[in-house]
C-alpha cells in the first residue's frame, strides 16, 4: 500500500491537470476508446462505462488558467465556469475529447452546449435534460430517453452496442466508488482531523479524470489510512458548505475555511461524485431503469432539482443535524443563478430553525482569501466562545 | 480557592511573532501574564520562528507542552503554529486582549503593522462591531518602522521622540510612497527628528480618530497592538480628539500593548479549556 501523502499529490495532480493526461493516455492505449467530458452536476457515469468509453469530469479552470479568450463569450455579469471551460476548449486542451454532455444546471450552461456546437468542439454535444417529474412513469421514462440518446452517440464513435451485464458491472463498480467516499465522509464526520477537507477533495475530484477502477483502488487505500488514529485533533467547529456544486472554489479557498477555525464535515463541491445516496440496483435486466429510479428516489438535494415535496432546506438541515455540524457555510459562485436563488429559501427556513449560517461568494479563480477567512473566522469564534448567543453580523 | 491552568498565545504577524505564557484562573478571573516573548521573522520561515519560540518561552519556564499547556491557541496567521490547540481571529484575540489591559474599555484600538482597526466591544470583551483602515500602508505600524529607519532611530524611541515635539509639520501624502518622500523632504529642510517623528503620528492618529468617530466609540478606548505601546501615538490620538470636541473620549495605552493579540488568544484558549471541560462532564453525566 502506499503511503498517504503519496497518495493525495498524485490525487492533487490529476485533479488539476487541465491537460486530461490520464485520460488521453487511457485513449491511447487501445484503439477505438472514446471518451466523453461532462460538466457539473450530475451524470450518470455508469452509462458511458458502459458502452466502453470513459467519462471525463470537465470543472473549469480554477485559479490556474488566465482567462483572455474566454470572457469574449460571455457578459460580465455571467459567473466564471464558461468562460475557464471555453479557454481551455479554444487553447485545445479537450481536443482529444470525443464528445460533450452538458447537463442541465441553468441557462449559462445551456447556452454553453450551444457554443461548443457552434464551434464544432467534439463529435457530439449533448445538452441533457434532467427530469423534474419525479414519477417514475414519466420523468423516470424521459430520463431512461435521455440516456438512450447519449449511448447513440456514443455507439456512433465505437461501435458499442450496450448490454445489460455491462451495464449491471458498471453500476456495481459506481456503487462501490460511492460507497468509498461515504466512507471517507463518514470517517470526518467523528475524525475530520484525519484527512482536511482539501484532501477528500482532490481525492475525489481525481475519480472524475480517470478510469473507476483505479479511483476506486485509491479510494480503497485512503480508507485504510484513515481507519487507522492519524492526525491531532484541534478545537474548531464543525460546518456545512452548500452552493459551490458547479463552479469550484479554487483549493486555496477550500483550505482557508478550515485553516480560519472550521472543520468541514459535508459539503457539495463535487456533488455530482456523491448524487446519489446508496446503492443503485445492479441485479435487474433493465439498468438504465435502475438508474433513472436512483435518480428519482435516492438523489441528494440540488439546486438544480426542484422537487417541492421534498424541500431542500429540509434536506440540507437533516445534513448539519446527521454530521453534527455547529453551522453552514453559504458558498456561492458569483453571479450563480441557481445557488444565489435558493440562498434565501435556505436562510428563512434556517433562521426560523435556528441553525447559524454565514455566505459569501467566490469566483473559481480568486486567489485571496483574507476578507472570507475573517469572515469565517468570526463566524467560528462567535460560535466557539458564544454558542448560545446569535451570531452577530458585523 | 484558585482553578489555574496555563495557557499560552501565539500571534504570527506580518513581522513578528509574538509568544505569551499566561495562568488562567476561572473562578477568580485573575489572569495573569507569566513571560512574553517577540521575535522578528525577517527572512525565516515563520513555522520555524513560531515554533522556535514556544520553545524557548516553554524552556525559560520549565514546561512541557504537553503536558503542562491546557490550551495554545494561535492568532494571526495561525496556519504557521502547528501543535496549537485552537485558531481564534485576530479581532476577537486583540478585543480581549484589550479589556485584559483595561478592564473597562468599551472600544480597543488594535494598530498592528499592516493596518489599524478600531473594536466595540461588551463587558466581555465580545465583539460587537468595528472599522478598519482600506489597505494604505500610510496607515500602519509598518509603515513607522520604515520611517524610523530612515531617520535612523529604534523603534522604541519613536514614542519618547515624538513627546520632545514643538512644531510638528504633517506630512501630506495619503500613500505611504509619497508621505515617505514627504518625510525624506522634512529632512532635508532642516526640520528636527521630533517634529518629523511627530507630524507622522498626527497623520496616523487623524486616521484613528475618523474610524473612531464613525464607530460612535465610547471610553475607555484601549489602544493596542505593536504602536499602542507608541507613547507618542497616544498623544497625538489625545491632541486630535480634542480638536475635534471629543474631549470626553478616554484613552489608555499599555508597554505590553504588542502582546495584546497572543494574550486574547491565551485567554480565549482558557474560556475554552473550561467550556470543552464542561461538554465532557455533560456528556459522560
Amino acid at each position: 500500500m502506499k503511503e498517504l501523502k503519496e497518495i493525495l499529490q498524485e490525487c492533487k495532480e490529476l485533479s488539476f491537470d487541465l491537460n486530461f493526461t490520464r485520460a488521453k493516455n487511457w485513449k491511447e492505449e487501445k484503439e477505438g476508446r472514446v471518451l466523453v467530458g461532462y460538466m457539473p452536476i450530475y451524470f450518470p457515469r455508469e452509462i458511458i462505462h458502459a458502452a466502453g468509453a470513459m467519462p471525463v469530469g470537465i470543472f473549469g479552470g480554477g485559479d490556474i488558467k488566465q482567462i483572455i479568450k474566454g470572457d469574449a463569450y460571455y457578459q460580465s455579469y455571467i459567473c466564471h465556469i464558461p468562460r475557464s471551460i471555453m479557454e481551455i476548449a479554444l487553447d485545445k486542451h479537450l481536443d482529444h475529447i470525443d464528445g460533450f454532455i452538458f447537463p442541465s444546471i441553468c441557462d449559462v450552461i445551456r447556452n454553453l452546449s450551444g457554443i461548443f456546437k457552434q464551434q464544432k468542439i467534439g463529435k457530439f454535444v449533448k445538452y441533457m435534460d434532467f427530469p423534474q417529474n419525479f414519477l417514475p412513469e414519466i420523468g423516470g421514462v424521459f430520463y431512461q430517453q435521455e440516456m438512450q440518446h447519449v449511448l447513440k452517440y456514443i455507439k456512433e464513435l465505437n461501435g458499442v452496442e450496450v448490454t445489460i451485464e455491462a451495464l449491471n458491472h458498471s453500476i456495481e463498480l459506481y456503487n462501490r466508488n460511492r460507497q468509498l467516499i461515504d466512507f471517507i465522509y463518514r470517517i470526518r464526520q467523528d475524525y475530520p482531523w484525519r484527512l482536511s477537507i482539501e484532501e477528500v477533495y482532490c481525492v475525489v475530484r481525481a475519480g472524475t479524470v480517470i478510469p473507476v477502477e483505479e479511483h476506486n483502488a485509491i479510494l480503497e487505500q485512503v480508507c485504510e489510512h484513515i481507519k487507522e488514529d492519524i492526525g491531532v485533533p484541534q478545537d474548531k467547529i464543525k460546518v456545512v458548505i452548500s452552493g459551490a456544486f458547479c463552479e469550484q472554489p479554487a483549493l486555496g479557498l477550500i483550505r482557508a475555511i478550515e485553516e480560519a477555525g472550521c472543520y468541514v464535515v459535508d459539503d457539495d463541491y463535487m456533488l455530482g461524485s456523491r448524487m446519489i445516496l446508496g446503492d443503485v440496483d445492479a441485479t435487474t435486466d433493465h439498468p438504465l431503469e435502475s438508474i433513472a429510479i436512483s435518480y428519482i428516489k435516492q438523489s441528494q438535494y440540488s439546486s438544480s432539482i426542484y422537487d417541492v415535496h421534498n424541500p431542500k432546506e429540509n434536506r440540507l438541515a437533516k445534513i448539519v443535524k446527521d454530521r453534527g455540524a455547529d453551522g453552514v457555510i453559504f458558498a456561492a459562485a458569483s453571479f450563480c443563478d441557481p445557488s444565489l436563488l435558493d440562498a434565501p429559501i435556505f436562510q428563512n427556513a434556517f433562521d426560523k430553525m435556528g441553525i447559524r449560517y454565514i455566505s459569501f461568494q467566490f469566483s473559481e479563480n480568486i486567489n485571496q482569501y483574507k476578507v472570507i477567512k475573517e469572515q469565517v473566522g468570526t463566524f467560528s469564534d462567535s460560535i466557539k466562545l458564544w454558542e448560545n448567543e446569535e451570531v452577530v453580523s458585523i | 480557592m484558585t482553578d489555574s491552568i496555563y495557557t499560552m498565545g501565539i500571534d504570527v504577524g506580518g513581522s513578528y511573532v509574538k509568544v505569551v505564557l499566561m495562568s488562567y484562573d476561572n473562578i477568580n478571573e485573575d489572569h495573569k501574564l507569566l513571560d512574553k516573548q517577540t521575535e522578528k521573522i525577517r527572512k525565516r520561515d515563520p513555522k520555524d520562528v513560531a515554533s522556535e519560540t514556544i520553545a524557548e518561552v516553554l524552556k525559560r519556564n520549565n514546561l512541557n507542552l504537553k503536558k503542562d499547556i491546557a490550551y495554545l491557541a494561535s492568532t494571526g496567521e495561525g496556519e504557521m503554529v502547528e501543535k496549537k490547540t485552537g485558531h481564534f481571529y485576530s479581532m476577537t484575540t486583540h478585543a480581549r486582549g484589550g479589556k485584559f489591559f483595561t478592564p473597562d474599555a468599551k472600544t480597543v484600538v488594535d494598530m498592528g503593522g499592516l493596518y489599524v482597526r478600531a473594536i466595540k466591544i461588551d463587558h466581555r470583551g465580545k465583539v460587537m462591531d468595528y472599522k478598519m483602515t482600506g489597505q494604505c500602508a500610510s496607515g500602519s505600524g509598518q509603515f513607522i518602522e520604515n520611517i524610523s529607519r530612515y531617520l535612523g532611530l529604534a523603534i522604541e524611541e519613536v514614542g519618547p521622540m515624538s513627546l520632545k515635539a514643538d512644531n510638528p509639520e504633517v506630512p501630506s501624502g495619503i500613500c505611504a510612497v509619497l508621505a515617505e518622500t514627504d518625510v525624506i523632504n522634512l529632512v532635508s529642510k532642516g526640520l528636527s527628528t521630533p517634529n518629523i517623528v511627530k507630524g507622522i503620528n498626527l497623520s496616523i492618529a487623524a486616521r484613528v480618530v475618523k474610524l473612531l468617530g464613525s464607530l460612535k466609540a465610547e471610553s475607555p478606548i484601549a489602544l493596542v497592538g505593536g504602536m499602542g505601546m507608541n507613547i507618542g501615538m497616544l498623544q497625538a490620538i489625545e491632541e486630535l480628539s480634542k480638536e475635534k470636541k471629543k474631549e470626553d473620549l478616554v484613552f489608555t495605552s499599555h508597554p505590553d500593548a504588542i502582546y495584546s493579540g497572543a494574550i486574547g488568544a491565551a485567554l480565549w484558549g482558557g474560556f475554552r479549556y473550561y467550556k470543552l471541560k464542561e461538554k465532557e462532564a455533560a456528556v459522560v453525566a
